[in-house]
């Protein structure tokens, strides 16, 4: 698995190879393409199992160059672009992507974001054991019979109290609970002037299941009404 | 020496003597009247030196005799014992006298003050009057000798050189005074407007007042002062009466002359300014008038709009020609019957111009229009594309300088000092990157390309969460935060996400910028169906700029710290809270900074 082949696709020759050197420290193999076009040859060429992609680029765009690669294969595709528009990041996960990284970025987040998606990938991606005791959103995995909680395949050990809102949030992806609710849900108390307490939980959840909490993927705060699991 | 002499006249306090010395002379002359006139002085006496050559006397002590003779003469009464005169009348039948058998001679006698009348004519001894006499009415026949002895003429003499000495100095002051205060005017009307620094005109408050209603000040003055005076003034003879007269009559001479002075003064700088006439009232109607009847014919509203200013003329000449053609019509009506066709003939004509060349003029209009709208499109979507590709060309070098610079601190092999170049190198790219994404945040939400996602929420608790997000840097900072929340949530319709960084802005601000060990405020309150939160720290260092100024892109509260941060963030959270429909407010009070934003309430 550390051996893994990654296609690194930029037109600036020169970030893509910092990628790449990024990349060869942590042990992985990188083929290198300036352009979509070349990016799909290399994919027939070579055995890859993980594009990282840029968006604007000449000839072939990074976005119609996913929706290409998804016709035929399910491998992790990371966008990284200059655009950092949410709405520019909701379409580029919407044509396929699995996650978007801005430019510039922080070299050790973007590994650390290969290392994520790829052990989703090599774990998650073959496994067809989905129990009805499981509940999966993205590259979590909560198994409500083991009370455990696995991020990309690695489990992460959980309080009481932190499982239960995880379960409650993850059970209900997409749904958005009030600190009120979540309080009186987990806690089995009413609840009164609880945000500060339920904040303080989502903070250190986010700290165990979040590659950049700054800037969460999963556990998102929907500002002035509560806090939602991000369906994926 | 000229120049130090023009600096003391031109001295307000110079100014201000001079009028108030000229006032106070003013009074004077004026109570020193009617001092005059208590004294029972007679003016004549200024001018005739002699009783008996005086009107006065003519008028008063002759005229008094003349008619008590008469009226012996005709039996309606009779000349007093104590008469301080001799007479004789007669008609040729009776005689009257009281120097029985004196004749003519004895009277003659008396040259001085022997008044006859004989055959129609009258002697007036050293009277210089002529005139005075002749309004005696004396019937034809009748012989008339009047004498005054001279110790009478003489007592009265002494009486008239009494008050002689009195008026003479009396006028003497009078002329002084009146040239004094001439001049003081005049030297006022001279120096009015002009100060030490230049010599232009400057003009005061009072000078905004037309000169017309000004001016007309001047009749409700003196009407006030006539009508004053004349109620003031006591004509009898008690002292303290007349003494208390004259205050009063001094007070409202004094006020009268300040405030003609004051308009007298004005009327003279708005002279030397040369808006005396333009600044009237009068002027003002008369020019809108005239300035009206000739922006209908002179087009000049259209004078940025050639377009629409032929369209103005052909309009002119059209209503113009037509009207003219009216009359043509009817004037061939009454002369001569067939060729009042013509005219509509000619109409025909006309219109049909005019409506060509209107159409022309509208194509072109909305031809113009058209183009200037595509432009301004163009502009737009020019200015989107412009700041997409600035963001991008600026990011994509700046990746590489993070990347690399990277790469560079995972080398092993560095030396102490090159080590400590890289960190710094870090540092400055990773603020750059900040610069950067706040620049195009700002950028995006003030060019309005910015997408919402508004929906209902709760500002309290966007208050709440924001504070929980940013516990770390609050623990870090060394200050207290004290929350003034409500009880109940205050529901907003926002975008939760701008307005969390909004809330995240104003308070980095505050931790950054606030005194070490002091307090930072939150408050959250609802005013008139408001939500306006309030965020309030105190300095650490004096706030040398104005809330506009902190709120200017770029602009940094402490002008030393330039290790973080991009100087943007206020101005990002007053954009931000702008697109979102709130108001953002600075207010700098002392070493107090605060910042109140407001949003509507959600009904």
């Amino acid at each position: 698995m550390d051996n893994a082949r990654i296609l690194v696709v930029d037109d600036d020759r020169e970030i893509a190879r910092a990628i790449e050197k990024n990349l060869k420290i942590e042990g992985y193999e990188v083929v290198k393409a300036y352009n979509g076009l070349e990016a799909l040859d290399a994919l027939v060429n070579s055995n890859i199992q993980l594009i990282l992609l840029d968006v604007m680029m000449p000839k072939l765009d990074g976005l119609s160059t996913t929706m290409k690669i998804r016709e035929s294969k399910n491998i992790p595709i990371i966008i990284i672009s200059a655009k950092s528009d949410d709405s520019d990041k909701i379409l580029g996960l919407s044509m396929g992507a699995d996650d978007y990284i801005t430019k510039p970025f922080n070299p050790a987040e973007l590994v650390a974001r290969v290392k994520s998606q790829l052990r989703r990938y090599m774990h998650l991606g073959y496994m067809d054991d989905v129990r009805s005791s499981k509940t999966q959103v993205g590259g979590l995995c909560l198994d409500t019979d083991a009370k455990q909680l696995e991020v990309d395949g690695e489990t992460v050990r959980l309080t009481a109290t932190e499982y239960k809102i995880l379960e409650l949030l993850m059970t209900n992806a997409g749904m958005v609970f009030s600190s009120e609710k979540i309080y009186e849900r987990v806690w089995n108390e009413p609840a009164y002037s609880v945000e500060n307490t339920v904040m303080v939980h989502i903070r250190r959840i986010r700290e165990k299941i979040e590659i950049n909490p700054k800037e969460p993927n999963y556990l998102k705060v929907v500002w002035g009404i509560g806090y939602k699991i991000e369906k994926h | 020496m000229d120049i130090k002499l023009k600096n003391i006249s031109r001295k307000k306090s110079t100014k201000t003597a001079v009028f108030i010395l000229t006032v106070i002379l003013i009074v004077l002359t004026v109570v020193q009247f009617q001092f005059v006139s208590y004294n029972d002085i007679i003016p004549e006496s200024l001018i005739i030196r002699e009783y008996s050559q005086s009107e006065y006397f003519l008028t008063q002590e002759v005229r008094n005799a003349w008619y008590e003779i008469n009226s012996v003469m005709e039996n309606r009464g009779e000349v007093p014992k104590s008469a301080h005169y001799y007479y004789f009348i007669s008609d040729g039948e009776k005689t009257y006298s009281n120097v029985e058998g004196k004749d003519k001679n004895f009277f003659k006698q008396f040259d001085k003050a022997f008044y006859s009348y004989e055959m129609g004519t009258w002697t007036i001894g050293e009277n210089t009057n002529p005139g005075g006499i002749t309004k005696f009415y004396v019937s034809d026949g009748y012989t008339i000798y009047i004498s005054y002895p001279d110790e009478f003429i003489n007592e009265k003499q002494q009486e008239w050189e009494e008050s002689r000495n009195i008026l003479v100095p009396f006028a003497v002051r009078v002329g002084v005074v009146a040239v004094l205060i001439l001049t003081s005017i005049i030297f006022l009307m001279v120096q009015t407007g002009k100060n030490q620094l230049d010599d232009e005109i400057h003009l005061t408050k009072i000078d905004s007042i037309f000169s017309d209603v000004l001016f007309s000040f001047f009749i409700p003055l003196a009407a006030f002062w006539i009508i004053g005076i004349s109620n003031l003034y006591y004509s009898g003879m008690s002292h303290v009466r007349q003494m208390y007269s004259a205050v009063w009559i001094g007070i409202i001479t004094a006020f009268i002359s300040v405030m003609c002075g004051i308009i007298l003064l004005s009327l003279t700088r708005k002279a030397k300014s040369g808006r005396l006439f333009k600044h009237t009232v009068v002027y003002l109607v008369l020019y809108k008038i005239y300035d009206f009847f000739k922006s209908l014919y002179d087009g000049r509203m259209f004078e940025r709009y050639p377009l629409t200013k032929s369209l103005f003329y052909r309009q002119l000449v059209f209503i113009t020609s037509s009207a003219f053609l009216v009359f043509l019509t009817f004037l061939f009506f009454l002369l001569y019957v067939p060729l009042f066709l013509i005219p509509p003939v000619v109409e025909i004509v006309i219109i049909y111009w005019y409506i060509k060349g209107n159409n022309k003029t509208f194509e072109d209009i909305d031809k113009g229009f058209n183009e200037s709208l595509g432009e301004q499109m163009k502009a737009e979507r020019m200015k989107i594309a412009l700041v997409t590709n600035v963001s991008h060309d600026l990011k994509t070098p700046l990746t590489s300088i993070i990347s690399y610079v990277d790469l560079l601190s995972k080398e092993e092999d560095l030396s102490e000092t090159v080590r400590d170049y890289v960190n710094v190198l870090s540092e400055k790219s990773n603020r750059l990157k900040n610069i950067v994404s706040d620049l195009f945040d700002l950028a995006k939400s003030t060019s309005g390309d910015i997408p919402l996602e508004l929906e209902s929420l709760d500002i309290k608790k966007l208050i709440e969460q924001t504070l929980a997000d940013m516990e770390d840097e609050i623990e870090k900072s060394n200050l207290q935060i004290k929350t003034k929340l409500p009880e109940n949530s205050l529901n907003i319709y926002s975008d939760g996400k701008k307005l969390y960084r909004v809330f995240q802005n104003v308070i980095d601000n505050a931790l950054k910028y606030a005194l070490p060990g002091t307090r930072v405020y939150v408050e959250l309150e609802e005013i008139d169906g408001k939500a306006v939160a309030k965020i309030k720290n105190t300095a650490g260092y004096e706030m040398d700029f104005t809330a506009e100024e902190i709120l200017q892109r770029f602009s940094r509260g402490d002008k030393s710290r330039t290790t973080e941060g991009s100087g943007l963030g206020l101005s990002i959270a007053e954009s931000f809270t702008n697109v979102c429909g709130g108001k953002f407010k600075v207010e700098i009070d002392g070493d107090l900074f605060k910042v109140q934003i407001s949003f509507n309430l959600d009904k």
